[in-house]
C-alpha cells in the first residue's frame, strides 16, 4: 500500500513541482503565469514529436538519458524522502553519493557526445562546479552518518528515533547545505537562470541543447524527479527536527513534509525573482557557503555524538 | 547538549559566516544576530542558576550591543559611503573555512580546559567563547576597512564575555556594566575617528594608514 502511494507520488509529483515553481515566480512578478499542469502538456507534446539526432553522435547520446532515468528511479527507492517509505534495498550513504556522481557523469558524457560547441562549453562549466560541490554533498551526508554511527539512511531518518537537542543542529545544517547544493546542482537562480536562452551563459539548458522529442522528455523528467528527491530529503530533515516537541503520526509527518516542500519552493522562486545571476567567477564563493554549512554539520555531529 | 550551549554555538556559527561576507552591512547584521544569540545563552544561564544579575546583564547586552552599536555603525558607514570590504591575505571563503578550523581547535582546547576544571558542565559555551576570540582576531587580520576592524574587535569582546560568564558563572553587576559602557564609549570614539580619517585621507584603508606623511 505504502509502496503504491510512493510510486504514484514519484510519477505525478515532479512535473507538478516544476509547474508550482513557474506559477509562484509568475505570481511574484504580477503575471498570471502558465497553467499549473503546463509541464505535463509539454511532456506529452514532446512525446509526440520526432527525434532529431545529430549524425556525429553515437549510441551514448540515445542511451544515457534512459540510464540516468533508471538511476534516478533507483535513487527514489534508496532515499528516505517520504516518512512512510520503507527500505526496499539496503540504502547506504556512499551508494547514494556515488550514484549522484554517476548521474552527473552520464549527463556530461551525453552532452559531449553531440559535439556541439555550446554543450561542450557548458559541460566544462558544469564539471568545474561539480568538483567544488562534491565535497559539500559528501560531507553533509557524512555528518549524519558520523552522528548516528550508521550509514543506512533509512535508519537515520526513521521516525521512531528519539530526537534530542543534539540532533537538531546536524539536521538543520544538513538541510541548509543540501539547499545551497541543490541551487547549484539544478542550475537555479543565483548560479544560472533557467529562463535565459543565451547559450554562452546558461549551464544546464545548454547541455541539453541537442536533445529533442522523446530524449528531451526523458531528460526533463529526470531533472524534475531529482529536484523532487532533493527537496523532499531537505524537508524530511527539517520535519525531523520538530519531533523534539511533538510525536506525530506518519500521516501528519507526510503532510508536514509536503508543507515544508511547498515553503522551500516558495523560497526557491523568491530567490529566482529577486536576485540576479552571479558572474562566473563569483560562483565558487557561493559554493563555499554550501561547503561551510557541511563543515559545520560535521563539526556539530562530532561534538554532539554520544 | 543543552539550550545554553545551543544558543552560544549558534552565535559562533553566525560569527563564522561573518568571515565569509564582504558586505559591511551584512556583517553588521550578522554581528547583531550573533550578539543576540549570546545574550539569549546568558539569559537561559541566568534562569538555570536563578541569577538575576546575569538576566539584567543579558538585557543590557541586547539593548546596547545587539541594537544600538550596529545601528550606530550603520549610520557611520552610510555617512562615509563605504559599502564593501575586500579580503586581505586569503580569498574571502578560505577565511571562512579557516574559522571553522579554529572552531575545531577551540573544541580541543575546551577538552583540555575541562580536565582541570571538572565543576563546569557547559563545554559548548567555552568552545563558543574561544572560537569567537579566534574569529574576531581572524576578522581583524583579514579585512582592509577600519569599520571591519571595529566589528572584529566587538566579536572578540563577545568571546571574552562569553568565556568569562561560562567559567565564573557571574561577575559582579557593576563590573559588567562598566565594561559595557567602556565598549559603548570606545565604539563612539572609533566612529568619530573614522569620520575624521575618511574626511582627511579620503579612504579608511588600514593597509595604507602606515604612511602618514603626504608625499
Amino acid at each position: 500500500m505504502m509502496i503504491i502511494a510512493q510510486i504514484i507520488l514519484t510519477i505525478f509529483l515532479p512535473l507538478l513541482m516544476i509547474g508550482i515553481i513557474r506559477k509562484l515566480k509568475a505570481l511574484f512578478q504580477n503575471r498570471t503565469g502558465p497553467n499549473l499542469f503546463q509541464p505535463y502538456f509539454n511532456l506529452f507534446k514532446l512525446l509526440k514529436k520526432n527525434q532529431v539526432i545529430s549524425q556525429d553522435s553515437s549510441f551514448v547520446f540515445i542511451i544515457s538519458p534512459i540510464i540516468s532515468l533508471g538511476l534516478v528511479i533507483f535513487l527514489s527507492f534508496l532515499l528516505p524522502w517520504l516518512p512512510f517509505n520503507k527500505a526496499v534495498f539496503e540504502s547506504n550513504i556512499f551508494l547514494v553519493v556515488y550514484l549522484l556522481a554517476l548521474l552527473r557523469f552520464l549527463t556530461i558524457i551525453s552532452a559531449i557526445d553531440t559535439g556541439s560547441p555550446f554543450s561542450s562549453f557548458s559541460t566544462s562549466k558544469e564539471v568545474t562546479f561539480a568538483v567544488l560541490l562534491e565535497p559539500a554533498v559528501i560531507l553533509s551526508f557524512l555528518a549524519l552518518a558520523i552522528f548516528y554511527k550508521n550509514t543506512n539512511l533509512f535508519y537515520i531518518f526513521s521516525s521512531n528515533q528519539t530526537v534530542t537537542l543534539n540532533q537538531i543542529p546536524v539536521f538543520i545544517l544538513f538541510a541548509m547545505s543540501l539547499f545551497l547544493t541543490s541551487i547549484v546542482e539544478f542550475s537555479r537562480a543565483p548560479v544560472d537562470d533557467p529562463n535565459t536562452h543565451l547559450e554562452l551563459t546558461m549551464i544546464h539548458e545548454a547541455m541539453i541543447l541537442e536533445n529533442s522529442g522523446l530524449n528531451l522528455a526523458i531528460v526533463e523528467y529526470t531533472y524534475s524527479l531529482k529536484l523532487l528527491l532533493f527537496l523532499f530529503l531537505m524537508s524530511s530533515a527539517l520535519a525531523h527536527c520538530l519531533l523534539i516537541w511533538w510525536h506525530l503520526s506518519v500521516f501528519a509527518m507526510t503532510c508536514l513534509t509536503v508543507f515544508i516542500v511547498f515553503l522551500l519552493l516558495i523560497l526557491l522562486s523568491f530567490i529566482e525573482v529577486f536576485t540576479v545571476k552571479l558572474s562566473f567567477n563569483k560562483i565558487p564563493n557561493f559554493i563555499a557557503y554550501a561547503l561551510t554549512f557541511s563543515f559545520l554539520a560535521v563539526f556539530s555531529a562530532i561534538v554532539n555524538r554520544s | 547538549m543543552n539550550i545554553i550551549d545551543f544558543f552560544s554555538l549558534t552565535g559562533s556559527c553566525f560569527a563564522i559566516l561573518m568571515l565569509g561576507s564582504v558586505s559591511i552591512r551584512l556583517n553588521l547584521w550578522l554581528y547583531a544576530i550573533q550578539t543576540f544569540f549570546m545574550a539569549l545563552s546568558t539569559l537561559s544561564e541566568s534562569f538555570k542558576f536563578s541569577n538575576s544579575e546575569l538576566a539584567i546583564i543579558s538585557l543590557v547586552i541586547i539593548i546596547i550591543k545587539a541594537f544600538f552599536i550596529p545601528i550606530f555603525l550603520n549610520f557611520v558607514i552610510e555617512k562615509i559611503k563605504v559599502k564593501s570590504d575586500s579580503g586581505l591575505i586569503f580569498p574571502v571563503p578560505i577565511g571562512m573555512h579557516l574559522g571553522i578550523l579554529f572552531l575545531g581547535f577551540s573544541n580541543l582546547f575546551t577538552l583540555e580546559i575541562l580536565k582541570s576544571l571538572p565543576e563546569i558542565h557547559h563545554s559548548g559555551n567555552i568552545t563558543a567563547g574561544i572560537s569567537l576570540l579566534f574569529t574576531g582576531m581572524l576578522f581583524m587580520l583579514l579585512r582592509k576597512i577600519a569599520v571591519s576592524q571595529i566589528i572584529g574587535f566587538l566579536t572578540l569582546e563577545n568571546g571574552i564575555f562569553l568565556l568569562g560568564v561560562s567559567i565564573t558563572h557571574s561577575m559582579p553587576l557593576i563590573i559588567d556594566l562598566g565594561v559595557m559602557l567602556d565598549i559603548l564609549v570606545a565604539i563612539m570614539i572609533c566612529g568619530l575617528f573614522i569620520f575624521k580619517i575618511s574626511s582627511s585621507f579620503e579612504h579608511i584603508d588600514v593597509t595604507q594608514l602606515n604612511e602618514l606623511t603626504e608625499s
